[in-house]
């Protein structure tokens, strides 16, 4: 085999050699490539630093599950921040079984840093029925008559003036699906003001939606997230994932050149 | 009467929750308090089902000893494991250690189970885009040089090799992305709609069962 056919078939097991220490390296050394803020998650930034702390209340719709990785999670936990820096309440509500999970987690490190559950902040957990619970949540939230720690919801500080989404200032939802199912049920409906945090691979498909207006702003997986640490002022694990990210995508771009170098080659040779 | 009844039924309901979206007068209370929680139950009932279902397949696995019959076990046990622990939580609310004995093996076992799937898929992405991505025709390499430019204008290093690749991907993804996606979004509403209206008026009755 000539070195032009060993271009076109390089070992796997080479790629992802590779592919691990050029993520590996900038996560233990973040190289700090500037990051450009997109309008879809200034817009989510906005709409938040407009938000009053003493009024408003916020909605945010756990729809993801620890398979969805780090792409779904990180995205809440910026958003979180910022509304923990603005001292904004707000509430969750799950339409996926494993999503009140992934809210306790944010919550237990808003709790260790002395926010109090209840008040600032409650967790409704899960309903079921997707579609249909969504829009049942969404014309009655004290469906749900228990938060996740067995206090009744009506008891809740955080839900006092809370009857329907619409009471909400501002509904936010994590998933890694499709935003659709919201923004038929409740959003267009009720005429809410709506955002969205989705994995990366799922943002082609929740743009019709934020070009229309119905979505309001589009985070979209792990670089939103670092966006949204630099909107922040506090860069984080985002920004340095960012990183990673950016040396991946090279290492896949050269593979991609070889490969085709080799095969532009091996056909002229072949002439 | 077998299959008129739910027919019936499903034309009532549809008609219902249709027009509890257009009118003012009472149908919308009667989908709110009715309807609606109605079919949380029975989507909450369908995961009942489900397990007992799951329960009675993995079960033969077992008991005959099939190929991977562990697996199966693993999977039962685990069940079994997380429902009668939840079971407990929801019936003891006040035992905090409970709820943070459950979260540990949800954070610690699950969690990082299924990031590491996750994660495995960047090693997969690599190494097929690696195969598949060959200017062997003019679309494959329309589609090569789009995924390129957007893979480069997502990353923060692309605008750092040239200013514009960002711009480029917007476009991309703003114009021929969405002209895709919109089609693809009507296309599937107006599918569902139809499908619907099939069920509505009794014409489609799969779920039913039985044949058109």
């Amino acid at each position: 085999m000539n070195w032009i056919n060993k271009l076109q078939t390089i070992d796997r097991r080479i790629i992802y050699i590779l592919l691990l220490v050029v993520c590996a390296i900038p996560l233990v050394k973040p190289l700090g490539v500037p990051l450009q803020v997109t309008d879809m998650t200034r817009d989510v930034y906005d709409i938040i630093e407009g938000l009053e702390p003493e009024k408003d209340v916020v909605l945010l719709s756990f729809d993801y599950a620890p398979g969805a990785g780090l792409d779904a999670h990180i995205v809440p936990v910026a958003v979180v921040e910022h509304l923990a820096q603005r001292g904004i309440k707000w509430v969750s509500v799950s339409f996926n079984p494993e999503g009140p999970m992934m809210a306790d987690l944010i919550i237990k490190d808003l709790e260790s840093r002395g926010f109090k559950y209840g008040i600032d902040f409650a967790n409704l957990g899960y309903l079921a029925g997707q579609e249909t619970a969504i829009r049942l949540f969404a014309l009655d939230c004290l469906t749900i008559t228990t938060d996740t720690r067995g206090n009744k919801t009506t008891d809740l500080p955080v839900m006092q003036g809370i009857k329907t989404a619409k009471d909400f200032a501002f509904v936010h939802q994590f998933t890694s699906d499709d935003p659709a199912m919201w923004i038929r049920q409740a959003v267009d409906p009720m005429g809410l003001r709506y955002a969205v945090g989705i994995v990366t691979v799922s943002v082609p498909s929740a743009m019709p939606y934020y070009n229309s207006g119905q979505i309001k702003g589009l985070l979209g997986g792990l670089k939103a997230a670092a966006e949204y640490e630099t909107l922040l002022g506090k860069p984080g694990r985002a920004v340095a994932m960012m990183d990673a990210q950016s040396m991946a995508h090279l290492l896949i771009i050269g593979f991609i050149f070889l490969g085709n170098l080799g095969y532009f080659l091996g056909k002229k040779q072949g002439k | 009467m077998r299959k008129e009844v739910p027919m019936l039924i499903t034309f009532v309901v549809a008609i219902i929750v249709m027009l509890s979206s257009i009118t003012t007068g009472p149908l919308p209370d009667v989908f709110k308090n009715h309807i609606s929680p109605w079919m949380t139950i029975v989507s909450a009932f369908a995961v009942g089902l489900a397990s007992v279902n799951l329960t009675r397949v993995h079960g033969q696995k077992i008991s005959r000893k099939r190929d991977g019959w562990v697996y199966s076990l693993i999977l039962l046990g685990s069940m079994f494991f997380y429902g009668i622990f939840r079971s407990y939580i929801e019936i003891n609310p006040s035992n905090m250690a409970a709820a943070e004995n459950y979260a540990l093996c949800y954070n610690h076992i699950l969690s990082p189970l299924s990031s590491g799937i996750w994660a495995c898929l960047a090693f997969y992405v690599a190494s097929s885009s690696y195969r598949a991505f060959r200017a062997r025709s003019m679309e494959a390499t329309i589609l090569l040089v789009s995924a390129v430019v957007v893979m480069l204008g997502a990353a923060p290093i692309g605008a750092q090799i040239w200013s514009k690749f960002p711009a480029v991907q917007r476009w991309l993804m703003n114009v021929p992305n969405m002209t895709g996606q919109r089609g693809i979004i009507i296309g599937a509403a107006i599918g569902s709609f139809v499908t619907a209206l099939r069920v509505l008026l009794g014409i489609e009755r799969g779920h039913l069962g039985g044949t058109q």
